[in-house]
C-alpha cells in the first residue's frame, strides 16, 4: 500500500481502500491504519490532527500536561479523539473507529482490509 | 468525494424541490473585503484599531491554535478564513452535504458605540449584497442573506431593515444575543415593528453585547469553553421569558423570532415553568394567552447543536412532548467546528417531523424562499 | 404522612427571626447597631403584596420602634414561631420531619464581617429555638448558614455545629461573585465533607452584591424573576463539574434548594454532547459530565417544577437523568409558593412518590423514619 520511507514518523498517507479511504500513520516507527471516516457525523477523520491526550500533572504550571504525543487522531469536525492503535477512546470506549492490521515487510507497509 | 466546479457556471433549466434549508451558515469577508463598504468616517478608525492587534479569543474551542473553532477542512487554499470563499461553501454545504438553500448569517462583530455597531451592520449588508448575493457569486440562486441590524441603536436598525426589505435575496433580520436589557424592553419596539411590517423574521445569534466584554452569568464568569457554551442557552431562555412576560407578542402579533445556535431541549421544561408561574400568579402584564402558546406560535430554534442523551428514545420523546415540529428549523452552523451534517440530523428526527424541521417550517418562516430551485447535477440529496 | 399513609419529609421549610429587633437580640456590638437590609425588601416583591402563605403569620410580638416611637404590637414574621410552624406542618399538613433553612440576606452583604456575624446569630437562634427546645424539636432538622464571602469564617462555623445531632446540612447562597466550581471555594467543600454534611444552595433574600439575576440584566416582571432565578443552579453545577469539584471531593453532596431540576435534563444532555471534545481541556474532570450527578446532586422539588400535576408522561420525565433519585419534596413553607404532596404529578409511580416524599431525604440526611407497614 505504501513504502516505509513514504510515511515519515509523525506523518500519514490516505490510501484508496474502501468507500472513504484508509489513513496509514507512522507513530515513531510504529504503523497504524484507520478508516478515513468518523463514526460521529461522518467527518473526514484523516484530515484531522494527531496529538496526545491531556493528563493532570500537579507539578507543572497550569496543572496539565500532554501524554503519549502523536498517538491519537482528532476529527477535523468536532475534535473527537481516537487512539490510533486501538480505535477507541478513554471517555466512551464504545464509540470506536475502524482500525486495520498493518505489517511492515521489508520496505513495504501492508494494510489488511 | 470531490465535485469539480468549473467557472463560468450555468444554471440548469431543470428545477428541483427544496428539501433542506440551512438556517445557520456563516460567510466571512476575505482580508480587507469589508472595508470599502464601511462608512468613510469609520474606515481608518477600525483599521487603526486592528493594526498590531491579535486574536481576541478568551474561551477557546478544542485545539484552538490549530482549528480556530472551525471545521479544519473548511479553510480555503488562498489563505483567507473559513467561510470566505463562496465556491468552497457551495461545494461543501450544497453539493457534498446536500443543503438546498442557505440562510447566510454573517458575524462581522460590532463596535464600541451604537454608531459603530450600526456602521458594521450597514457595511455587512452591502457586502453580502455585492459579494454573496449578486448574480456572479449566487449564480446557483442557493444563497439568501440576513439584514444585520444593530439592536444597540434601534432607530437606525429599523431604518436599515426598511432599506433592505424587499431585496429578493434577503430573508431575515439578524441581531446579536448579549445585549442588555432583554428583548422585552420597549426600546427595541422599532426593530420588531420594522421587521413585522416587512414580513421578516428576526433571528438572534450568539454575539457580544456592551455590558460585559464576555458573557457573564448571574454568578460570575464560567471557567472553560465547555461550561460557557453549554450555559449560553440560559441567555436564550431568559430572552424567551422576557419576550413572553413583557408582552412583545401581544404588541407584535406577527413577530417571528428565530434563536440560532442556542440549543433547544431546554425549551420543553422552560414552557412548563412559564405556564406554572402564569397559573400561580396570573397575567402580570395583561398577557392574553398561556406562555407556551406564545412559544409555539412565535418562537423557532435552529437544530444545531443537536444535543442528545445516550438513550435516543429519551430525545425522541422529548421532541414529541415539546411538539418540536412547531419549533425547530434545521441548521448546520458551517463552517464552525460544531457543524451538523443534514443527513445526520434528519436521521435523528422522528419520521413524521422530519420534513417540517428540515425544510417545510423554513419555507413558512422565511417568506421569500422558493419551493423549487434550479437543479445541480451531482448534488447530494440529504433527504 | 400523605393521604395514602406514606411518610413525608419536608426538605424545605424556611425559618426567620420574628423581627429585626429579634435578630438584633442575637447580635453583639458593633454589629448590633449596624445598618443592614430587612429580609423582606420592596425591590421585586410580589406585585399583589402577598409574600407569604395566608395563616403563617405569628400572632403578635412587642416591638420597640426606632426614633422614640411608642412601643407597638406587630405580627411576627411567618416562619418565626416554632410552635406555630410545628403545629401547621406536623398536625395540619401531614409532615413527619421538616428540614429547616434559615432565610437571610447576610450571604450577599458587601461587608463580609457583618454577614458572618449575622449568620452566627441565625445559627444560634436555629439551634436554641428550633433544634434544642420546644414541642417539636425532635421533628426539626437544621441547616447551618455560612458566608461564602468569608471562607475561613464559614469553615469555623461549620466546625462549631457539625456534631449537633439535629444539624443535617450546610446552607449557602445561590447568588455569588463566582461560580461554585472556582478553587476559592475548596475549603468549604472540604469542611462540609469532613463534617459529613450535604450543602444546600438557596436563593438569598433581597438584593446585595450580586450580579443581575439574568445574563441580560434585571427582569421587568416578578413572574419572570420568580420563574427564572431558581435556574441559576445550572451555571454553578456546570462549572463545578468542569472544575472537577466532584472528582476532588467524592463525598460532596449538593442540594439545589430552589428546585428547577427539570433543567438538569437538557443541560446535562448538552454538557455530555459537548464533553467529548472538551474533556481534553479539563483532565481534572475526566468522566462524561452526567457521571458526576448520582450521589452528588440533589434537588428540592418545588411548586414550579415538573410538567404539571396532570401530565401523563410525568413518570417518564422524572426517570430521565435520574431525577427520580435526586428530587426531594419541599414545601417552601411559609413562602407564597408553598405547595403540598397533593400538588405532585399523578402519573408518578408509587415508588417515585415514595422516593420524592421521603426516601431520598431520609437517606441523604440520615433521618430515621418509622415506615408504616402498608408502605
Ligand atoms: S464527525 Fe468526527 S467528531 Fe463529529
Amino acid at each position: 500500500m505504501a513504502t516505509v520511507d513514504e510515511i515519515a514518523p509523525g506523518e500519514h498517507k490516505v490510501v484508496p481502500i474502501g468507500r472513504w479511504g484508509v489513513g496509514v500513520y507512522n507513530v515513531d516507527g510504529r504503523f497504524y491504519a484507520i478508516a478515513n471516516y468518523c463514526p460521529h457525523e461522518g467527518g473526514p477523520l484523516c484530515s484531522g490532527r494527531t496529538h496526545g491526550v491531556t493528563v493532570v500533572d500537579p507539578e507543572v504550571p497550569g496543572g496539565a500536561a500532554e501524554s503519549r504525543a502523536g498517538e491519537f487522531i482528532y476529527c477535523p469536525w468536532h475534535q473527537w479523539g481516537f487512539e490510533l492503535a486501538t480505535g477507541t477512546t478513554a471517555v466512551k470506549p464504545e464509540w470506536s473507529i475502524r482500525t486495520y492490521p498493518v505489517r511492515v515487510q521489508g520496505s513495504d507497509v501492508i494494510v489488511t482490509a | 468525494m470531490t465535485i469539480e466546479m468549473q467557472r463560468p457556471k450555468e444554471v440548469s433549466q431543470e428545477m428541483t424541490e427544496v428539501r433542506v434549508v440551512d438556517s445557520d451558515i456563516h460567510p466571512s469577508p476575505k482580508r480587507g473585503e469589508l472595508t470599502p463598504f464601511l462608512p468613510a468616517k469609520f474606515r481608518s478608525l477600525f483599521e487603526n484599531r486592528s493594526t498590531g492587534a491579535g486574536s481576541p479569543v478568551y474561551y477557546d474551542a478544542p485545539d484552538f491554535a490549530h482549528s480556530f473553532a472551525m471545521r479544519t477542512d473548511s479553510f480555503p487554499s488562498d489563505g483567507n478564513f473559513a467561510g470566505s470563499d463562496p465556491d468552497l461553501m457551495f461545494r461543501q454545504v450544497i453539493m457534498e452535504a446536500g443543503c438546498d438553500l442557505l440562510i447566510l448569517g454573517p458575524l462581522n462583530g460590532g463596535g464600541q458605540t451604537e454608531e459603530e455597531h450600526h456602521a458594521v451592520a450597514q457595511a455587512t449588508n452591502a457586502w453580502q449584497d455585492a459579494c454573496w448575493l449578486d448574480s456572479e457569486h449566487n449564480w446557483h440562486q442557493r444563497f439568501r442573506g440576513s439584514i444585520v441590524a444593530a439592536m444597540e441603536h434601534p432607530e437606525a436598525a429599523a431604518r436599515e431593515i426598511e432599506h433592505w426589505a424587499g431585496h429578493p435575496m434577503m430573508s431575515q433580520v439578524l441581531i446579536g444575543a448579549e445585549l442588555r436589557p432583554a428583548w422585552g424592553d420597549p426600546r427595541y419596539d422599532p426593530v420588531w415593528e420594522a421587521a413585522t411590517r416587512n414580513g421578516l423574521p428576526v433571528a438572534c445569534h450568539l454575539g457580544r453585547g456592551q455590558h460585559n466584554e464576555l458573557p457573564m452569568s448571574p454568578v460570575g464568569f464560567m471557567t472553560y469553553n465547555h461550561d460557557l457554551m453549554v450555559s449560553y442557552s440560559m441567555l436564550a431562555a431568559n430572552q424567551v421569558m422576557s419576550l413572553v412576560f413583557d408582552g412583545v407578542f401581544d404588541r407584535f402579533p406577527d413577530l417571528q423570532i428565530v434563536f440560532i445556535e442556542h440549543a433547544f431541549n431546554w425549551l420543553l421544561p422552560l414552557m412548563w415553568r412559564m405556564d406554572a408561574i402564569h397559573a400561580k400568579r396570573g397575567p402580570e402584564n395583561g398577557l392574553k394567552r398561556k406562555p407556551s402558546d406564545y412559544v409555539k406560535d412565535h418562537i423557532w430554534c435552529t437544530t444545531q447543536p443537536l444535543d442528545m442523551p445516550e438513550d435516543k428514545l429519551e430525545f425522541t420523546r422529548s421532541l414529541e412532548w415539546m411538539e418540536a415540529d412547531k419549533i425547530l428549523l434545521f441548521s448546520s452552523d458551517y463552517p464552525h467546528w460544531t457543524f451538523d451534517d443534514p443527513q445526520w440530523v434528519a436521521k435523528h428526527l422522528p419520521a413524521h417531523m422530519r420534513e417540517k424541521i428540515m425544510y417545510q417550517n423554513a419555507l413558512q418562516v422565511f417568506k421569500n424562499l422558493p419551493e423549487t430551485v434550479p437543479a445541480l447535477p451531482g448534488q447530494k440529496r440529504a433527504l | 404522612m400523605d393521604p395514602e399513609g406514606r411518610p413525608v419529609i419536608d426538605a424545605s421549610v424556611h425559618v426567620f427571626f420574628a423581627s429585626d429587633r429579634d435578630l438584633r437580640g442575637y447580635l453583639n456590638e458593633p454589629f448590633k447597631s449596624r445598618g443592614y437590609p430587612d429580609v423582606d425588601v420592596a425591590w421585586f416583591a410580589p406585585p399583589d403584596g402577598v409574600r407569604y402563605a395566608p395563616g403563617t403569620q405569628t400572632d403578635v410580638v412587642i416591638e420597640q420602634q426606632a426614633f422614640g416611637q411608642p412601643v407597638q404590637r406587630v405580627p411576627g414574621h411567618p416562619g418565626s414561631d416554632p410552635e406555630l410552624v410545628g403545629r401547621q406542618l406536623f398536625e395540619e399538613r401531614g409532615v413527619d420531619v421538616a428540614v429547616l433553612h434559615p432565610m437571610s440576606n447576610a450571604g450577599i452583604l458587601p461587608d463580609w464581617h457583618l454577614g458572618t456575624a449575622i449568620f452566627a446569630g441565625y445559627n444560634r437562634m436555629l439551634v436554641e429555638r428550633w433544634l434544642d427546645s420546644g414541642t417539636y424539636a425532635d421533628r426539626f432538622r437544621g441547616t447551618i448558614r455560612v458566608n461564602p464571602n468569608d471562607i475561613d469564617g464559614a469553615v469555623r462555623e461549620i466546625n462549631r455545629y457539625k456534631d449537633h445531632p439535629r444539624v443535617v446540612q450546610i446552607g449557602l447562597p445561590m447568588q455569588t461573585q463566582h461560580p461554585y466550581g472556582r478553587p476559592y471555594f475548596r475549603p468549604l467543600w472540604r469542611a462540609a465533607v469532613e463534617a459529613g454534611l450535604p450543602v444546600a444552595v438557596h436563593i438569598e433574600m433581597g438584593v446585595g452584591i450580586t450580579h443581575p439575576p439574568t445574563p441580560s440584566g434585571i427582569t421587568r416582571t416578578f413572574s419572570h424573576l420568580a420563574a427564572y432565578q431558581p435556574m441559576t443552579f445550572v451555571w454553578h453545577l456546570l462549572n463545578m463539574i468542569a472544575e472537577g469539584v466532584f472528582e476532588e471531593f467524592p463525598e460532596l453532596k449538593i442540594v439545589w434548594a430552589d428546585g428547577a431540576a427539570d433543567m438538569l435534563t437538557p443541560f446535562i444532555w448538552r454538557m455530555d454532547s459537548f464533553g467529548r471534545p472538551h474533556l481534553e481541556q479539563t483532565p481534572w474532570a475526566p468522566k462524561i459530565p452526567s457521571a458526576y450527578l448520582a450521589d452528588h446532586v440533589y434537588f428540592v422539588h418545588g411548586a414550579l417544577d415538573g410538567p404539571g400535576a396532570d401530565a401523563e408522561f410525568a413518570d417518564d420525565w422524572l426517570r430521565m437523568t435520574g431525577k427520580e433519585d435526586s428530587s426531594m419534596f419541599g414545601s417552601s413553607y411559609p413562602d407564597w409558593q408553598m405547595h403540598s404532596p397533593d400538588d405532585l404529578p399523578r402519573a408518578w409511580t408509587p415508588e417515585q412518590r415514595e422516593k420524592v416524599l421521603w426516601r431520598t431525604a431520609a437517606r441523604l440526611y440520615g433521618i430515621d423514619i418509622p415506615v408504616p407497614a402498608s408502605a
